[in-house]
């Protein structure tokens, strides 16, 4: 008699702090807070062994098999709130069990094809909904959510998608294998879709939902790290701007704990040098001074160019090396200083003619590119100045290419006067 | 004994107050990722006062003294420190350049690949980001007298390639990949933004919020 008061006591509390409980479950992973508004109620759930906690600090979590009661009867809840459609269809199919039982009693086997023809239909939209759910949050993966340009919104989506993962990983919890097969009984045809098929693409999608759910969330936490790092960027942005000259100072810390970052080390340069003191090493050395001095053993060797050699000559102070000038680059010099600063006035210069009129030995090619790469690397205003004409024919088999004969340079209205 | 020519490359650059990462010198990163070799070089660092250590984000290896009793330790971080900031604002106003040209609100990350065409393209074609280039090589490290934005990004690259916060690959010389110094940058921003009290971006702005 005791036990059966004991019990319907039990019941009782679990009736009037429903709410609470079913909130711990469905929201807070099983755990009760330990607030003070929460004192009472504990008291009276840990009194009829309904929840336990480790240690005094740690909030109570309900027993197990209390939570494995509420996961009973919750979970046509949760599958509702995981996809509606998905539920609805789940009824449906609940539905369809029933009449398909029904024709085979009354052996109306026309009607049972019907039924499960129906069934298929029905468990094959549950196992492509299920599909298309899972490849959604790979698609969300592969974008990386980088359509939403706010990195707000961004980790907002990235949240909102988490949330649906885990409403859907709910629903794929709350087809259980033995409901399924209390379902299919001993009917062949009910076994194969319920104990086979739509396993499968359960056990399938769980694990696609896993992944993506480990991968929304490391994409979360970076994105989170990229928006704490650009408001640290934007921080010191506007510091320096506020703060003209300021310069960061740790004059202040006396670095007995010295912070781990700005723990860095002064370069400690590790330099070697030959031993020559080891005879062992003696050959090698020869071998490397011989290679890091060779003017003046090469000078009087036979076969090499002593002249090329003994012409280069070290500098010695205030004494300076003369460059050789490139006679082409000489003539372009002379010759575009003329047009620039010359008395052309409305003439024109030809480049062949200036090429013939010099003693340089040069093909008209070389000679038309040079001058051309020239005037192209003037500055801009002197650049203006120059008007180049070019006078050409065309290919006679491609006529959109012209062959370039002479280059005709002009000097435009002076308009730096 | 015999030598480890990976191990003395890999305390060598340690030593020398490089910053070791996947993308700067993968080799000496790999060699580093197996424990004993980790343990390998802390031994002998440890016998010169100083220890391995690792970036937050654990994406690169740096040296750090062991001990910081000595002062001429305590010396040396202060002018490490000294030197990593004179160039602060400089290499924050290229954060954020880099940030308006990709139109992204993440600054740059190790092993990201910055093309020196693509910012060309994109400065050259928006008034306000060419303002930004000038203003930035006007400051040391960028200081440049090009006037050109060709020639101020080339200086821009080549002093932060020099400064081991980018890395050139490829052969065409314009493509560089961020190392993992921008991770050691941030650690150190983080901490210079505690120490001195500045506030974030959002702070700001939510104080602005209030005031309206």
């Amino acid at each position: 008699m005791a036990r059966t008061h004991d019990a319907q006591s039990t019941l009782r509390v679990l009736t009037t702090h429903a709410e609470a409980i079913l909130d711990a479950h469905l929201n807070q992973g099983n755990r009760i807070p330990a607030t003070d508004d929460n004192v009472g109620m504990l008291e009276t759930l840990e009194h009829h062994r309904l929840i336990w906690r480790l240690a005094e600090d740690e909030d109570p979590q309900l027993k197990k098999v209390l939570a494995h009661f509420l996961d009973h009867i919750t979970e046509s809840d949760r599958r509702r709130q995981a996809s509606e459609h998905v539920d609805q269809l789940w009824s449906e199919l609940n539905q369809l069990f029933v009449e398909y039982r029904e024709t085979k009693r009354l052996a109306a086997f026309e009607d049972r094809e019907r039924v499960e023809g129906t069934i298929k239909e029905v468990l094959s939209e549950i196992i492509e909904d299920i599909r298309t759910a899972t490849v959604t949050f790979s698609a969300y993966i592969t974008s990386g959510f980088s359509y939403i340009t706010d990195i707000e919104l961004r980790i907002r989506k990235n949240e909102e998608v988490i949330d649906q993962a885990r409403r859907l990983s709910n629903l794929f919890d709350s087809f259980k294998i033995r409901e399924l097969e209390d379902q299919a009984g001993n009917d062949p045809f009910l076994k194969r879709l319920l104990l086979k098929h739509l396993p499968a693409t359960l056990e399938e999608g769980r694990r696609n939902l896993s992944y993506a759910l480990n991968q929304l969330r490391i994409l979360l936490v970076r994105m989170r790290e990229d928006q704490r790092l650009s408001k640290l960027i934007g921080g010191f942005e506007s510091h320096y701007a506020n703060n003209r000259g300021f310069e960061p100072s740790i004059d202040d810390l006396d670095l007995a704990y010295c912070p781990p970052v700005l723990n860095t080390v002064a370069p400690f340069r590790i330099v070697s040098y030959g031993d020559i003191y080891d005879p062992a090493d003696d050959q090698d050395l020869i071998d490397i001074a011989q290679w890091a001095r060779p003017l003046d053993a090469q000078v009087d060797e036979p076969g090499i160019d002593a002249k090329a050699v003994s012409s280069v000559e070290f500098d010695v102070d205030g004494e300076t090396e003369q460059e050789e000038v490139d006679p082409v680059d000489d003539l372009v010099e002379q010759l575009l200083r003329h047009l620039l600063d010359g008395d052309v006035c409305d003439g024109e210069i030809r480049a062949l003619e200036v090429l013939a009129n010099s003693d340089l030995d040069l093909d008209a090619a070389t000679w038309l590119h040079t001058l051309e790469s020239e005037i192209d690397a003037l500055a801009p205003n002197d650049y203006d100045l120059i008007e180049v004409g070019y006078q050409s024919e065309p290919d006679p088999l491609y006529p959109d290419n012209l062959y370039i004969l002479d280059m005709i340079l002009r000097r435009r209205g002076d308009s730096r006067l | 004994m015999q030598s480890n020519p990976l191990f003395e490359q890999t305390v060598t650059a340690l030593l020398g107050g490089r910053i070791i990462c996947e993308y700067s010198c993968s080799d000496l990163y790999n060699y580093l990722s197996l424990p004993n070799h980790q343990q390998q070089v802390a031994d002998f660092l440890q016998q010169m006062n100083r220890t391995l250590r690792q970036t937050s984000s654990q994406d690169a290896w740096l040296c750090a003294y062991n001990e910081l009793n000595a002062p001429e330790a305590k010396a040396a971080v202060r002018q490490q420190f000294r030197d990593a900031t004179t160039h602060l604002e400089a290499l924050v106003q290229f954060l954020r350049l880099h940030m308006m040209v990709e139109a992204s609100q993440r600054p740059i990350a190790p092993g990201e690949e910055v093309r020196e065409g693509h910012l060309l393209e994109r400065i050259s074609s928006a008034p306000s980001l060419e303002a930004k280039l000038r203003s930035l090589t006007t400051k040391q490290p960028f200081k440049t007298t090009r006037t050109d934005s060709a020639g101020q990004i080339r200086m821009v690259m080549t002093r932060l390639v020099e400064d081991g916060y980018l890395k050139q690959v490829g052969t065409s010389g314009s493509v560089y990949q961020a190392t993992a110094k921008w991770s050691w940058l941030y650690d150190l921003m983080t901490f210079i933004k505690t120490h001195e009290g500045i506030r974030d971006d959002s702070d700001e702005e939510d104080s602005q919020m209030r005031l309206a």
